[in-house]
């Protein structure tokens, strides 16, 4: 049996004792083949020795039980790391960010606690996936709308304190903004509800944000400073109609313009629905339709098409613009959605289309007008998160298909935050796609559109495949951290990341010495002097491992 | 055994007495199927484990796994708690070992014992 760093047999064999005595032995795990299922399924160190994997899996059923173990881990000095659902796939999975420590797999904790529907709110545990929510919702036939990621599978608590993101309307695609209200087990085993919820018997712990006094809701996600045991979400009413339009220009340079008005349109609220950018001409989908790509294979090009599109740098030749507008393929296509009543989000596309036509040569089309509720048998052409509808589709990317006859063993997401506008796109593209060429990595071999999930900010979300090889697994692993310090050369970081990256992207952040790590370190070393909560997560380690493991 | 599968136990041992309904030996396989499979394997094209094993078998076998005639109990098992491809493994905390008995007998149901 793997032993913690640090943790004598006779005090780990103890812990465990007691974890079995608060959650049941039979809710333990310590076989090889049992701690196997806690194994992050997409590590980039597949097979290696440098995979980080558990010591051993506790999964109580009860907060109760969770400050139990908390308490346990403590007197004995074992490390722990909890998970939600354990599928951020790509981001780690069910494994602990350093090896040795003892799972704390809350998936038993799967209470919807309350959805409700007049005030627009729920409040879950983190065994909850966004499936269980929807179906829970639907159900029951209230009229709101979850906001989910593409694997539906996800926690809702787990994803919004990764900081995870959906597709519906603004106000809800950040899932960590829009939640309101934690319950935490801090590292020393007490109990700590946030905002109005600090209120004993509270009335509005899930309808006001931020109580009174320093709002510390932040410091719980992508960190290891408490366990999350129940979290109130907001939920979109469900809208009356929907709206979905395309705007192409044809020009290179016309996307400055086209992500400027859009900006415009969203930072106003006359667009809230999750905008979509293309580049027909350089073949790359938008967002939501990758999978409709993965499935049914990307639109044919002509060899003339392809032809002018092997010449092209940075998305771009005088040769390419000229048979684009010959053909009448756009060179950028935004997609815009909108929900609410007809009258209003039609009377929001015609403001729309006002701006947007200051743009030579942009043309509009209304691809959807529909009233709701969606119906659910005709989800096969749409992108089922963008009504708020769970699935696992996105797992196309990786798999066979007919135009991937070689499927991955996962993924890792690269995924920089960069400014919303034409320039930094372009701006990116070249810096990245220069560097994954010289790093031979499968990212920005073409031309690469980025996500609009956030709010004044534009992210890519580029998979780079694990492989059953290591040889392969090394090269790319050394490449994204590469491209990591690349990006923060250009002041661009990444928005989240796999622990074995997690050191990496966190040495970006380092304005004034590292201030921000320091910062962490100093909260870590207050709240969990003991460093048994989740150690080395985003490179927060606590003092007595500092050093040996960072 | 936990809380649930002696739950689902005293249910499938109770329930005929109380119903007098005639009782689906698999009742308990397909909802685990439903909730945890499904997603990934039922029938079109926007199921990519369907996708995937349409492809792989190019007509040898169908891409529908509820359709296979050959899927041993055992290998069930071996996938759900191994993982395939880009399909992850399943913890005791998803799909319990009774659960995962109950779904191998359901997708091996048309196939020779194995």
């Amino acid at each position: 049996m793997m032993l913690p760093p640090g943790v004598k047999q006779s005090d780990f064999s103890s812990a465990l004792a007691e974890f079995a005595k608060a959650v049941g032995g039979e809710w333990v795990f310590t076989s090889d083949e049992d701690l196997n299922l806690y194994r992050d399924a997409y590590s980039p160190f597949l097979h290696e020795a440098e995979e980080r994997v558990a010591s051993a899996a506790v999964a109580p059923a009860s907060t109760e039980e969770v400050q139990q173990i908390v308490r346990t881990a403590n007197r004995y000095g074992v490390p722990l790391y909890a998970i939600s659902t354990g599928k951020n796939l790509g981001y780690g999975g069910s494994a602990p960010a350093m090896s040795g420590c003892v799972v704390v797999d809350l998936k038993r904790m799967n209470r919807i606690i309350e959805v409700n529907e007049a005030n627009a709110f729920a409040l879950v545990e983190p065994g909850v996936s966004y499936f269980d929510l929807y179906h829970h919702i639907r159900e029951r036939k209230l009229k709101v709308w979850i906001d989910c990621p593409d694997p539906g599978w996800g926690s809702v608590v787990g994803n919004a304190i990764d900081r995870g993101g959906g597709y519906t309307s603004a106000n809800y695609r950040n899932h960590f903004d829009s939640h309101c209200g934690m319950e935490v087990v801090l590292p020393n085993g007490e109990l700590l509800r946030t905002g109005m919820g600090a209120i004993p018997n509270a009335k509005t712990w899930q309808q006001y944000k931020s109580g009174c006094g320093p709002w510390i809701d932040g410091i719980f996600s992508q960190s290891n400073f408490g366990i999350v045991t129940k979290m109130g979400f907001w939920l979109m009413p469900e809208p009356e109609a929907y709206l979905r339009c395309t705007v192409t220009v044809p020009r290179y340079n016309d996307l400055m313009p086209l992500v400027e008005t859009l900006n415009y349109l969203e930072n106003a609220r006359i667009t809230s629905g999750f905008p979509d950018l293309a580049s027909p001409l350089n073949g790359y989908p938008p967002t939501g339709q990758v999978q409709l790509w993965n499935e049914s294979g990307p639109p044919q090009q002509t060899p003339e098409h392809r032809r002018v599109l092997a010449g092209a740098k940075v998305g771009f030749s005088p040769e390419l613009e000229a048979y684009g507008i010959k053909s009448g393929i756009p060179y950028w296509e935004l997609w815009l959605s909108f929900h609410g009543p007809m009258e209003v989000i039609d009377a929001q596309w015609r403001a729309a289309q006002r701006r947007f036509s200051t743009i030579g040569g942009v043309k509009f089309r209304v691809v959807d007008r529909m009233s709701l509720p969606f119906d659910p048998s005709k989800t096969e052409d749409y992108h089922e998160p963008e009504f708020g509808i769970p699935s696992l589709r996105a797992f196309s990317i990786g798999a066979r298909t007919p135009w991937n006859p070689t499927p991955s063993k996962g993924h890792m997401w690269f995924s920089p935050i960069i400014p919303r506008t034409g320039e930094a796109i372009i701006e990116a593209n070249r810096v990245f796609a220069e560097a994954a060429r010289d790093l031979g990595m499968p990212l920005f071999r073409s031309f690469a559109m980025p996500a609009c999930f956030w709010e004044r900010s534009f992210i890519f979300i580029l998979a780079t495949p694990v492989t059953e090889d290591p040889a392969t697994n090394k090269q790319y692993r050394d490449g994204f951290q590469k491209l990591i310090e690349v990006g923060g050369q250009h002041g661009w970081g990444e928005y989240r990341t796999a622990p074995v990256f997690q050191k990496s992207v966190m040495d970006v952040y380092s304005f004034n010495n590292h201030a921000l790590q320091r910062f962490h370190e100093t909260l870590k070393d207050a709240i969990d002097p003991n460093g048994i909560l989740s150690p080395g997560r985003y490179a927060i380690w606590p003092k007595h491992l500092r050093g040996s493991q960072s | 055994m936990n809380v649930r599968s002696f739950t689902a136990m005293l249910c499938v041992l109770t329930a005929p007495a109380l119903a007098q309904a005639p009782t689906d030996p698999h009742a308990a396989g397909r909802a685990v199927y439903v909730k945890w499979c499904a997603p990934c394997h039922d029938p079109g094209i926007t199921h990519p484990g369907t996708n995937a094993l349409t492809v792989k078998y190019k007509g040898v076998k169908p891409g529908v796994l509820l359709e296979w005639k050959d899927l041993p109990a055992s290998a069930v098992k071996v996938l759900v708690r191994h993982g395939i491809s880009v399909m992850p493994q399943f913890r005791k905390t998803e799909i319990s070992d009774s659960e995962l008995d109950a779904l191998a007998q359901y997708l091996s149901r048309n196939s020779p014992p194995g």
